[in-house]
C-alpha cells in the first residue's frame, strides 16, 4: 500500500512527534508513505477566509502533485483532511469552478482531474485491509489500556463529506484500539471541538471546550486519549496545565497521537515514538502498559 | 390589565403587514399563539401574484378576469379590482424592505405562470415565497420593536364587546397559563384559516378556526364557509404541499396508467388550470379506479425538467420529496392526492376590512379582519394560487389604515376585567371537570375522517345530512373528553382542547353552509347538483347562530365588470 | 416496538428533569413528529413540545434526537431507531428548559435582534423594484433559507462555554444583509461581527452545519462575513489578524509558520496579549517542541507564490 502523504504543518512544526510516529507506524504496517514535500499548506479553514478560491487553488494544487504519482493521499491530520475534503467537493460539484482553477494551475504545470482519493491514516487503517494487516503485525498489545478517541471535528462534519461511516457517532477509532489489544472508552465529547480555532479569540471559550472534553474523558476511565488531529493535540496536551477545570481536581490525562499509540503496539518504544516531548507526561502509559505485560506472563 | 391602542392576533403576513401599518402612529400588540416566523403563511411556497409585466405584457384587468373567472364568479368585483390593482405597489414595497426575491437577468422580479393565470404573474422566491415574505416583514417588526410588543405563544380565548364595539381581546400565556385581558381601541384579527377539520390537509396544526369561531361566537355571521379549496398536490396521506409552482415549472399529472388525465377535464391549460378543477380530476381518476395502484394517490412527474432546474427553481419540493418519502423527485415520480388547504370564507368584512355584522354592511366597532380568516370576497368560489400571500399582504396594509383611521384620537372603552377573565377561566375548569369517558384524539379524529369522506372533494345531500347528524355526536362526546394535564405551565395539551371545540363549530358551519348550497360552484362540488345555478345561488352565504341553530342568509355579490359566464379551461 | 426514552421536565411538580421511557409502534413512514404525537395524544397527554407545519418550514419542532438537534417534522422516524430499538428525545441545548421538550429561546432572538437584522437600504427606493442580479441573489439566497428553528444554536460547541457568542442563526442572519447588494451598512455590520462575540469567536465544529435542516449552512455563511470583513479591512482583532498572518506565512513559504502566527495574532503591539502567550511558549520550549526557528519553504514555492499573485492575494 502506497501513498501519497500530506503531513500537513504542525507535523513538521510543533508536533515533530507527529511525523516521527507516523514514519514509524508506516514502515511497522508495511506502508510505503511518499512525503508530498512541493504540497503547501492546506489552509486549515483559515486561508479560505480570506480568499476561498486562493484556498482552493493552492489545495488542488497539492493534488495534482498526487495525481502525477497515480497516489492516493493520506492525511495524518484532521483539519487537513476536512479542509482537503471540501477543496475537494468544492471542485467536483462544478465543472465551471474546476475549470477557473485549473487555469490557475496551469502555468504551474498542474492540472486537478479528481483522480486522486483523499484519506485520513484512520480511515485507511479501519478498512479491512488495514486491519488485517494492523492485527498481523502487533508485537504489543496494549492490553488494559482504556483508551479514549478524539476524533477532530473536520474529519466528521458536514457528513457528507466524512469517511466515517456514521459521523455523529463513528467507531473506526475505537476499533483500531481494540484491534490494538486497548480498551475502547467510549465519552459524548469525542466528536466535538477541541476549542483550537478560537484559542487566539477567545481562550476562556477554547480551553472551556477542552477541559470539558478532557474532563468528560477521565470521569469516563480513560487512561489516554488518542487524537488523529496535531491541532487537538496541541489544544488537549499543550495547553492541559491552563485548563483550570482539571487544576482544580488536580487531574491530568496524556494526550497520543494516533500513529503513536499504533506504533507503540507494533513495537516501537515511546522515546523513538517523541512520547517525552509532550507537554503531560505520557509515563502513566508505560507503567499500564508494562504493569499488564507484568501480570500477563 | 395589559393596553395598547391596538391589538392585531395573528403574526402572519396580513397580521405583521397591519402592524407595520399601525405602528407608524399608534402603540400596537401582536400576538401569536406560535412565533411570528412559525406563522403557516411561510408555508407558501410558489409565489405572490402581482401584474408587474416583468417576463410578459401583464395588465390588472387580466389580473382580475382571471381572479374572477377562477372565483367562479362568487367575487366581489369592487374588492377584486381595489386588490389587483393594489398589487404592483404592494410587490414593491415588499422588495423595498429587503425581501428576497428570485430575479431575471436584467435584475428584474421573476416571475412564473400559475394555475389559472393566464399570464406568468408569479413573484417568487425559488419555491419559499410565503418564508421569504414572512421573514422580510418579521424582519421590519425588529426594526419597530419599540412601538410593537410581540406576545409570543399567547393564546386569545375570545372578545370583549360592548354593544356593537369591540374593546379588546381576553387571552393567555402558553408559557405560564395566566390568564390575562388586553385592551384595546381596536382589535385585528390576522387567524388564519382551518384546514384542520379536514383529515388531509396541507394546513400547520396551529389551523384551526380560533378567529373565526371567537368572532361567530360575539354574534358576527360567517361568509361561505362551504368554500374549501382542496390543493391538488398534497403529499400522500401526510397533505403536506408540494407547491403547484411544480407544475408552473412545467410539471405532470399522471393517473395509474401513466396517462396526463387532465386532457380530458381542462384540455386547454391542462395541469394548470385551477386548483378545483385539477383536484376534482384527481378525485375522479381515483374515485374510477384508476389511482396509482389503485390507491388514492397521483403521480406529480418532474422528471422531464431535468436536475438542474429543479434544483434551481423547485430545491425545497425536492427535498420534501426526499425527507417525508424517500422520492427524489429528478429520478422519481410523486405521490400526491387533494389536501384541504385554504379557506375563501370567513369573518366577512368590507374592503376596508371593517367586521360586518350583517348582509347590510353593519360595522361592529373596533374590530378588523384580514388573510385568510377574512372572507372580502376577493376569491369568490375558489382562489388562484399565488393571490393568497396577495390578499394577507394587501388587505393587511388596508386593516392597518381603516385601524389608524378608527382608533386616532379614540379613547378605551369599557371593559369588566374580572367577568372576562373569569369566563375564560371557567372554560379552563370545565375542561378539568369533565368526566374523562371520551379520548379526544378519537373525536378530533373521527371528526377529521368525516369531513373528509362526507364533505370533501365531492358532496352530496345524503353524505352532508350525516356528517352534519356526526358532528352533533362528536360535540356531546366533546364534552366528556379526557384530560391528563391539568397545571399551568406550558399545557398544550389544554390548547388543543380548545382549538378542537372550535373545530367542531367551524366543520357544522362548513357542513350545514354546504348542504344548503344545491350547487356546484368553485371549490365547492355537489355530485347531485353538479352545474352552477346562477339563477339560484348567485350569492354569498351568511351563517348565523341563533338559540335554535344555525341559521343561512344570503349577501349579495358585487358584480361590476365581468358578467358571470361559463367557466373553462 | 420501540422505546422512546423522553427528558421529561415540569418544574410545577419535581424540580428536576428526569427520563421517561414509551413503548410505541412506529407506523410504517411516520416522522419523529408522528410519533410525539401518538405518545401524546394516545399515551400521555402531559408531553410537551412545539409543533406547527409538518413540513419543516415553521422552526416549530426542534428537539434533540439520540444526543443531535434536528425537526421532528422533518425525519422519519425509522431512520432514528438505534440499535438497541431506543430513540431518546431531549430539549434543545443552550437553552433554557420551560417543560418537556420546550426551551427558552428568548436568548436566541435577543442576538437575532443584536445583529440588525433588517435591510439597511442604500437610498430611497424607487418608483419599482431595486435591481439585483440573479448572481447578487444566489449571494443571499442560501442565509434566506433559515427558519429560526434553533438547531445549530442548540449543538454549538462554542455556545457551550461562552453565552457572549452570537450564535450560528444569529450570524447567518448576518451574512443574509452582509452580502445584500442592496444593503448600505456593510462595513459597519463587518466591523460590529468582528468584535467578541462575534464571527471570530466561531469554533470551526461545523455543528450548525450538520444539524441546520435548510441550506442556511450557518458556519458556511459565517466564513463568507470573514471574507468580507477582511477585504474590507476590518483587520484590528485577533482573527483577522490571524487569518492574514497564516495567509501570509503561506504566502511566504508555502507552509504555516507557527512562531509567527501567534504573536502576529495577538498583535504585536499588544503587550499584555504577548506576555498571555509566554507560559504556552515556555512550556513547549522546554518540551522541544518549538518549531524549527529557521522556517523551511515547501519544494517549488515559487509556483505557491505565482498563485498568490495571479489571484492579487
Amino acid at each position: 500500500m502506497k501513498f501519497a502523504l500530506f503531513t500537513g504543518c504542525v507535523a513538521k512544526g510543533a508536533t515533530r512527534e507527529l511525523m516521527l510516529s507516523t514514519t514509524k507506524a508506516a514502515e511497522g504496517l508495511g506502508f510505503e508513505f511518499v512525503e508530498m514535500k512541493a504540497a503547501s499548506c492546506c489552509g486549515a479553514g483559515v486561508v479560505s477566509e480570506k480568499s476561498p478560491l486562493l484556498a482552493d487553488a493552492l489545495n488542488a494544487r497539492s493534488f495534482s502533485i498526487a495525481e502525477k504519482q497515480n497516489l492516493d493521499i493520506v492525511t495524518i491530520c484532521s483539519t487537513c483532511q476536512g479542509t482537503l475534503k471540501k477543496t475537494e467537493a468544492y471542485l467536483n460539484e462544478s465543472k465551471e469552478y474546476k475549470e477557473k482553477v485549473n487555469d490557475i494551475l496551469e502555468e504551474g504545470g498542474h492540472q486537478y482531474n479528481g483522480k486522486t482519493k483523499i484519506k485520513h491514516f484512520a480511515n485507511i487503517l479501519a478498512t479491512e485491509e488495514g486491519m488485517a494487516r494492523l492485527k498481523a503485525r502487533i508485537k504489543k498489545p496494549l492490553t488494559g489500556l482504556k483508551v479514549a478517541a478524539f476524533y477532530g471535528c473536520y474529519v466528521l462534519r458536514p457528513s457528507e463529506r466524512s469517511d466515517y461511516e456514521n459521523p455523529d457517532n463513528p467507531t473506526e477509532m475505537e476499533d483500531i484500539f481494540a484491534a490494538l489489544g486497548a480498551t475502547p472508552v467510549y465519552y459524548p465529547s469525542r466528536v466535538k471541538c477541541c476549542g483550537f480555532p478560537i484559542v487566539m479569540m477567545n481562550k476562556d471559550a477554547s480551553l472551556g471546550m477542552s477541559g470539558n472534553a478532557l474532563q468528560d474523558a477521565i470521569d469516563n476511565g480513560a487512561d489516554v486519549i488518542a487524537t488523529g488531529c496535531p491541532l487537538c493535540h496541541l489544544s488537549l496536551d499543550s495547553y492541559q496545565p491552563e485548563i483550570e477545570l482539571l487544576q482544580k481536581k488536580n487531574q491530568s490525562i496524556p494526550i497520543l497521537h494516533l500513529p503513536q499509540l499504533v506504533a507503540l503496539a507494533l513495537g516501537y518504544t515511546p522515546t523513538q515514538l517523541g512520547m517525552d516531548t509532550h507537554i503531560v507526561s505520557t509515563l502513566k502509559i508505560n507503567q499500564i502498559l508494562s504493569g499488564s505485560s507484568a501480570s500477563a506472563h | 390589565m395589559i393596553e395598547h391602542d391596538v391589538v392585531i392576533v395573528g403574526a402572519g403576513l396580513a397580521g405583521m403587514r397591519c402592524a407595520l401599518e399601525v405602528c407608524k402612529e399608534l402603540d400596537v400588540g401582536v400576538l401569536t399563539k406560535v412565533y411570528p416566523s412559525r406563522s403557516h403563511s411561510g408555508a407558501a411556497q410558489g409565489g405572490i401574484a402581482a401584474s408587474l409585466g416583468n417576463s410578459e405584457p401583464d395588465s390588472w384587468e387580466e389580473h382580475m378576469y382571471d381572479t374572477v373567472k377562477g372565483g367562479d364568479f362568487l367575487n366581489d368585483q369592487d374588492a377584486v379590482e381595489e386588490y389587483v390593482k393594489a398589487a404592483p405597489r404592494v410587490i414593491y414595497e415588499l422588495e423595498h424592505m429587503g425581501c428576497v426575491f428570485s430575479r431575471t437577468p436584467e435584475g428584474k422580479i421573476a416571475q412564473r405562470a400559475f394555475g389559472g393565470h393566464s399570464k406568468p404573474r408569479a413573484c417568487f422566491s425559488a419555491d419559499r415565497t410565503g418564508h421569504a415574505i414572512l421573514h422580510a416583514l418579521h424582519e421590519q417588526l425588529m426594526k419597530n420593536s419599540k412601538s410593537v410588543k410581540i406576545y409570543n405563544e399567547w393564546y386569545m380565548h375570545s372578545l370583549v364587546i360592548d354593544g356593537d364595539r369591540c374593546n379588546g381581546v381576553v387571552v393567555s400565556n402558553i408559557q405560564t397559563g395566566e390568564v390575562e385581558v388586553i385592551r384595546a381601541k381596536a382589535v385585528v384579527f390576522a387567524t388564519g384559516g382551518y384546514g384542520r377539520v379536514f383529515k388531509i390537509t396541507s394546513n400547520a396544526f396551529a389551523g384551526t378556526a380560533d378567529g373565526v369561531m371567537a368572532a361567530f361566537e360575539v354574534g358576527i355571521p360567517i361568509e361561505d364557509p362551504e368554500f374549501v379549496q382542496f390543493h391538488p398536490s398534497g403529499l400522500y396521506r401526510q397533505g403536506i404541499l408540494f407547491s403547484e409552482a411544480a407544475r408552473g415549472e412545467g410539471g405532470y399529472l399522471l393517473n395509474g396508467k401513466g396517462e396526463r388525465f387532465m386532457e380530458a377535464y381542462a384540455p386547454s391549460r391542462m395541469e394548470l388550470a385551477p386548483r378545483d378543477i385539477v383536484a376534482r380530476a384527481e378525485q375522479s381518476e381515483m374515485d374510477a379506479g384508476r389511482g396509482v395502484n389503485g390507491e388514492d394517490c397521483i403521480h406529480l412527474d418532474l422528471r422531464h425538467l431535468g436536475e438542474a432546474r429543479i434544483m434551481e427553481r423547485l430545491p425545497q419540493i425536492r427535498q420534501l420529496g426526499i425527507d417525508f418519502i424517500g422520492v427524489d423527485c429528478i429520478t422519481d415520480p410523486l405521490p400526491i392526492q387533494p389536501t384541504a388547504h385554504y379557506s375563501m370564507g370567513g369573518i366577512p368584512v368590507d374592503k376596508g376590512c371593517h367586521v360586518q355584522l350583517d348582509s347590510e354592511g353593519t360595522r361592529m366597532n373596533g374590530f378588523f379582519a384580514a388573510g385568510e380568516c377574512a372572507c372580502v370576497s376577493v376569491h369568490g368560489g375558489n382562489r388562484l394560487g399565488t393571490n393568497s400571500l396577495l390578499d394577507a399582504v394587501v388587505f393587511g396594509e388596508r386593516a392597518g389604515k381603516s385601524v389608524l383611521e378608527y382608533a386616532r384620537g379614540k379613547d378605551f372603552g369599557n371593559v369588566n376585567e374580572g367577568q372576562e377573565k373569569a369566563r375564560v377561566l371557567k372554560k379552563f375548569e370545565d375542561i378539568f371537570q369533565r368526566d374523562g369517558s371520551e379520548s379526544y384524539n378519537d373525536i378530533r379524529n373521527e371528526m377529521k375522517e368525516v369531513m373528509m369522506t362526507k364533505c370533501g372533494v365531492f358532496r352530496d345531500e345524503e353524505r352532508l345530512k350525516a356528517c352534519i347528524e356526526t358532528l352533533k355526536d362528536l360535540k356531546v362526546r366533546f364534552q366528556k373528553g379526557k384530560v391528563t394535564d391539568k397545571g399551568k405551565l406550558f399545557n398544550t395539551e389544554i390548547y388543543e382542547i380548545i382549538e378542537l371545540g372550535n373545530m367542531l363549530g367551524m366543520a357544522s358551519l362548513i357542513a350545514t353552509a354546504a348542504l344548503r348550497r344545491q350547487e356546484s360552484r368553485g371549490g365547492h362540488f355537489r355530485t347531485d347538483f353538479p352545474k352552477r345555478d346562477d339563477d339560484k345561488f348567485l350569492h354569498h352565504s351568511m351563517v348565523y347562530g341563533t338559540p335554535d341553530g344555525l341559521e343561512i342568509k344570503t349577501k349579495p355579490v358585487v358584480i361590476t365588470k365581468y358578467q358571470p359566464e361559463e367557466r373553462k379551461y | 416496538m420501540a422505546t422512546f426514552r423522553i427528558k421529561r421536565f415540569n418544574p410545577e411538580k419535581q424540580p428536576e428533569p428526569y427520563f421517561e421511557e414509551f413503548q410505541l409502534d412506529i407506523p410504517h413512514g411516520a416522522t419523529l413528529l408522528d410519533c410525539m404525537n401518538e405518545i401524546k395524544w394516545k399515551l400521555d397527554g402531559s408531553l410537551s413540545y412545539r409543533m406547527s407545519c409538518r413540513s419543516a418550514i415553521c422552526g416549530s419542532c426542534a428537539v434533540k434526537a439520540n444526543g443531535h438537534a434536528l425537526l421532528a417534522c422533518q425525519r422519519q422516524g425509522e431512520h432514528l431507531l438505534q440499535d438497541d430499538d431506543t430513540i431518546t428525545l431531549e430539549p434543545l441545548g443552550n437553552m433554557k428548559p420551560v417543560k418537556d421538550l420546550v426551551v427558552d429561546f428568548t436568548p436566541f432572538w435577543d442576538k437575532v435582534n443584536k445583529i440588525k437584522p433588517y435591510l439597511e437600504p442604500k437610498e430611497e427606493p424607487p418608483e419599482k423594484e431595486r435591481q439585483q442580479s440573479p448572481e447578487q441573489f444566489r449571494l443571499i439566497d442560501d442565509s434566506s433559507t433559515c427558519i429560526m428553528c434553533g438547531a445549530c444554536y442548540s449543538d454549538c460547541n462554542t455556545l457551550e462555554v461562552d453565552d457572549n457568542f452570537l450564535g450560528p442563526a444569529a450570524l447567518a442572519k448576518a451574512q443574509r444583509f452582509v452580502s445584500d447588494s442592496r444593503d448600505s451598512k456593510t462595513m459597519q455590520r463587518v466591523q460590529d461581527l468582528s468584535e467578541p462575540g462575534g464571527i471570530w469567536d466561531c469554533t470551526h465544529c461545523a455543528e450548525c452545519v450538520e444539524r441546520c435542516p435548510k441550506p442556511a449552512r450557518p458556519f458556511d455563511r459565517i466564513k463568507e462575513i470573514m471574507t468580507v470583513a477582511l477585504e474590507k479591512g476590518v483587520h484590528n482583532n485577533n482573527g483577522a489578524r490571524h487569518a492574514l498572518s497564516f495567509t501570509n506565512s503561506v504566502k511566504r513559504s508555502g507552509l504555516l509558520n507557527e512562531n509567527r502566527i501567534a504573536p502576529e495574532s495577538v498583535g504585536i503591539f499588544n503587550i499584555p496579549g504577548l506576555l498571555g502567550l509566554i507560559p504556552i511558549g515556555l512550556r513547549m520550549l522546554l518540551k522541544g517542541k518549538i518549531p524549527p526557528i529557521f522556517h523551511k519553504s515547501i519544494e517549488e514555492v515559487d509556483d505557491v507564490k505565482r498563485i498568490f499573485k495571479e489571484l492579487n492575494q
